[in-house]
C-alpha cells in the first residue's frame, strides 16, 4: 500500500526535455492510466516511478517519503513488462520465486505463496515449465504472478497486453482488474490504448510531447475534455472539428462556417464571451450527429452540410466520415441509412454536445 | 519464340550452376589438400614420406609414425598435455576475466566507454610480434619465462580482447528487461550478471572459450620464445623443435604429429561452430 506524489517531475536526455511539470499525486490502492500516444512520455514516467530511471527534475514520494534515491529493489515495487521480461533459463515457479528469494523467505513460505497465487491465475499446472514453453497469454500470466506474488506496495504494469491478440486482450484486462481488486496494491498502468485506458483506469493521465495534459476519471475525460488533444485521443472514432467564426444572431450566440451552424446554449456563449476568443474551433463527438433532411436541420442547435469522404462499415453501424467547409467530422449512423461516397448530406446535432477550443491555444472554453 | 527464351534461360542458370560447383571444387580443393597431405605422409614408411618424387598416396600404409611418437625418445605426450593445460587455463583465465569486462561494456554508461571498447579492438589489430617484447620483458620481471604461468599470460593477453568483443554481442542479446526485472526483484549489478545473465550466455561462454583456446593452441612464437625448456614446449612449437634436423627431416613423424595436433582443434570447432558464428554475426541483423 502506497500513496505515490509526483512533483515537477523533469527527465532530459542530453539536450533533449522528454518530460517536464509533471505532477501527479495517486490515492493508495487506486488504479491509474498513463496514456498517450507514442513518444509522450508515459513509459518514462513509470519507469521514473519504478526508480529504472533517475530524474532530472522534481521528487518522486511514496506516502509522504522522498524516493528519489531509493534503489528500485528497495521501493516495493513490482513491475509487469511489455515484453514480460520472463527469467528464460528458469521454471515458471523460480520465476515467481525469484524475488522472494533474495528477500530471504523460508522455503515453505516461498512456496505457499507461489502456489497459492498460481492457483489464483490459473497457472498451477505451468509451474515446472520454462517460458519458452509458454503460449503470449500463459506468459502474461506468469509476468502477473510474479509480480503479484512479492504483495508489492506499488503494482506497474508498462503496455503487458500489447503483445497479445484482441481477443486474449479483453480476457486479460478483465484478469488484470481482478488481480487488482484482490491485492491491496496500488496500481499504475501505462498504455497507447484508450479504450483499455477508459475501461482499466480508476482515473486517467492522459500524456503527450512528456506533458500531462488532463487527470480525472473516464467519464470526467470524455464529457469535459480541458484541451483538443484530449478530446481527439479519447474515443472511438475520434472527436470532429470544424473551425468556426462567431456571428451575432439577434440575442442568441451563433458559430458558423459557410456549410455549418451552431446555436449555442447559454453556458456555452458564457465561456465564449469570457474567453473572448475570436477563433474558435467546435468539437462534436460521432454518436452526436445524426443524418436529417433541410427541413429539420433548419430547427436544430447544430447542422453542418457536407461530402461523405469514407463509410467503413461496423456491422450494426457505419462511421461516416465526412468533409465540411472548416473542418472534417466523423459520424456513427446506423446501418440502415445507406450513405454513398460524394455524398452530400446533413448531419443534426444538440448544442449540449458541442466542445469548444480557443483555436490558437487548443484549450477548452468553459 | 516462348520455348526459345525459355530454353536460353534454362540454359544460362545451367552455366551458371556449373560455375558454382567447380568454384566450390576448387576452394575445397585449395584448402583440403594440404590436410590429405598431412594426413597420407603420416602413414607412409619413412624413406617414401623422404622421396624426391613423392607418391599420391602411402603405397605401403604403416602406422610406425604414430607409434613412434608414444614410444620413441620424445617425450610427446608431455607435449601434448602442456599444450592442452596452457590452452584451457588460457581460455577460463579469458573468460573470466572478458565476461565482466564485456557486460560493463555492453550495459554500463561511462565515459569513454565506446573509446574503450575500440581501444580493445586497436590492440587485437597489432600484430603478435609486436607484444613478443614487451610480453618478454613483463614475464622476465615477474619471473615466469619459461613456466606454463608465463605462457597462459601471454596467450591471454592476445586472446582477451576478441573474447571481450565476443562476449559483448552475447550479452546484448539478452533482453534488458530481463535484467531490469531482476532489478526490481531486488538484485545487485553483480548478482544479475552471475545469475541472470551468465546463464543466458552459456553458450557464447563455451564458443568464446573455445576460440581463445584454438588461438592459444595455433600459438607458434610464444611458446617458442617464452619457454626455453624442451620438456614445457607445446605441441606447435615441439614441431619445429623436434622434427627438423640440421641433416634430416622426419616429415612421416612430424605430419603424425601435426595430425594428432590438429585433431583436437577440428573436434572442438565443430563442436562450437553454430554458436560461433551467432556470436560472431549477432547484431547484424534486426532481431538476432
Amino acid at each position: 500500500m502506497a500513496a505515490i506524489t509526483l512533483r515537477d517531475i523533469e527527465k532530459r536526455y542530453d539536450d533533449t526535455l522528454v518530460l517536464r511539470d509533471c505532477n501527479l499525486d495517486i490515492a493508495d490502492r487506486e488504479f491509474v492510466v498513463l496514456v498517450g500516444p507514442s513518444g509522450s512520455g508515459k513509459t518514462t514516467l513509470l519507469r521514473i516511478i519504478a526508480g529504472l530511471e533517475r530524474t532530472s527534475g522534481g521528487e518522486i514520494l511514496f506516502d509522504g517519503a522522498r524516493v528519489n534515491d531509493v534503489d528500485v529493489g528497495d521501493r516495493d515495487i513490482a513491475m509487469v513488462f511489455q515484453n514480460y521480461g520472463l527469467y528464460p533459463h528458469m521454471s515458471v515457479y523460480d520465476n515467481m520465486a525469484f524475488g522472494l528469494r533474495r528477500r530471504k523467505l523460508a522455503p515453505a513460505d516461498i512456496d505457499d505463496r507461489v502456489r497459492r497465487t498460481a492457483r489464483m491465475l490459473a497457472i498451477e499446472s505451468l509451474l515446472a515449465r520454462r517460458p519458452r514453453q509458454l503460449s503470449g497469454g500463459q506468459r502474461q500470466r506468469v509476468a502477473l504472478g510474479r509480480a503479484i506474488v512479492r504483495d508489492p506496495a506499488v503494482f506497474l504494469l508498462d503496455e503487458p497486453l500489447s503483445n497479445l491478440d484482441a481477443h486474449l486482450r479483453v480476457q486479460m484486462r478483465a484478469e488484470i482488474l481482478k488481480v487488482h481488486r484482490a491485492v491491496t496494491a496500488t496500481a499504475v498502468y501505462v498504455t497507447h490504448d484508450q479504450v483499455e485506458a477508459l475501461t482499466m483506469g480508476d482515473r486517467i493521465v492522459v500524456m503527450n510531447a512528456g506533458r500531462i495534459h488532463q487527470v480525472g476519471t473516464p467519464a470526467e475525460l470524455y464529457d469535459a475534455p480541458v484541451d483538443r488533444f484530449v478530446a481527439s485521443f479519447i474515443g472511438t472514432p475520434a472527436m470532429g472539428f470544424i473551425d468556426c467564426e462567431r456571428r451575432a444572431n439577434g440575442d442568441r450566440a451563433e458559430l458558423a462556417t459557410s456549410s455549418a451552424r451552431i446555436t449555442l446554449g447559454e453556458v456555452q456563449a458564457q465561456a465564449l464571451s469570457c474567453a473572448n476568443a475570436g477563433n474558435v474551433t467546435v468539437g462534436i463527438r460521432p454518436e452526436c450527429l445524426s443524418v436529417a433532411s433541410e427541413r429539420d436541420a433548419a430547427a436544430a442547435d447544430v447542422a453542418v452540410r457536407g461530402t461523405v469522404q469514407v463509410v467503413e462499415m461496423l456491422g450494426a453501424e457505419h462511421y461516416v466520415h465526412v468533409a465540411t467547409e472548416g473542418g472534417s467530422l466523423t459520424a456513427r449512423v446506423p446501418r440502415h441509412q445507406r450513405l454513398r461516397v460524394d455524398e452530400t448530406v446533413t448531419f443534426v446535432a444538440s448544442s449540449r454536445d458541442v466542445h469548444l477550443f480557443d483555436r490558437e491555444t487548443g484549450r477548452a472554453l468553459r | 519464340m516462348m520455348d526459345a527464351a525459355a530454353d536460353r534461360r534454362g540454359g544460362t542458370r545451367r552455366t551458371a550452376r556449373v560455375v558454382q560447383y567447380v568454384a566450390i571444387a576448387l576452394a575445397l580443393v585449395w584448402s583440403l589438400a594440404p590436410v590429405y597431405w598431412m594426413l597420407a605422409t603420416s602413414f607412409k614408411t619413412e624413406l617414401e614420406a623422404a622421396r624426391l618424387a613423392p607418391t599420391p598416396w602411402p603405397l605401403r600404409p604403416t602406422l610406425d609414425n604414430y607409434r613412434g611418437l608414444f614410444g620413441g625418445s620424445l617425450p610427446f605426450l608431455a607435449f601434448f598435455v602442456n599444450t592442452v593445460v596452457t590452452c584451457l587455463a588460457t581460455a577460463i583465465v579469458a573468460v573470466i576475466i572478458a565476461t565482466p569486462a564485456a557486460y560493463a561494456l555492453s550495459r554500463a554508461r561511462f565515459r569513454l566507454r565506446a573509446a574503450t571498447g575500440y581501444a580493445m579492438l586497436v590492440f587485437r589489430m597489432l600484430p603478435l610480434v609486436v607484444l613478443l617484447a614487451p610480453l618478454y620483458l613483463l614475464l622476465l620481471n615477474a619471473r615466469l619465462l619459461d613456466t606454463h604461468t608465463g605462457l597462459v599470460v601471454g596467450f591471454a593477453t592476445f586472446g582477451l580482447p576478441f573474447a571481450v568483443w565476443m562476449l559483448k554481442s552475447f550479452v546484448d542479446a539478452v533482453p534488458i528487461e530481463v535484467e531490469e526485472a531482476a532489478r526490481v526483484d531486488g538484485y545487485r549489478r553483480w548478482q544479475i550478471l552471475f545469475r541472470v545473465v551468465v546463464p543466458l550466455i552459456l553458450p557464447g561462454l563455451l564458443t568464446t572459450g573455445t576460440f581463445v583456446f584454438m588461438e592459444a593452441w595455433n600459438n607458434l612464437i610464444y611458446p617458442l620464445t617464452f619457454v626455453t625448456t624442451l620438456e614445457k614446449q607445446t605441441l606447435p612449437a615441439a614441431l619445429v623443435l623436434t622434427f627438423t634436423g640440421q641433416f634430416k627431416t622426419d616429415w612421416g613423424g612430424m605430419m603424425a604429429a601435426a595430425t594428432l595436433t590438429t585433431l583436437p582443434l577440428m573436434i572442438a570447432f565443430f563442436a562450437v561452430q553454430r554458436s560461433m558464428v551467432r556470436g560472431l554475426t549477432s547484431g547484424a541483423v534486426a532481431g538476432a
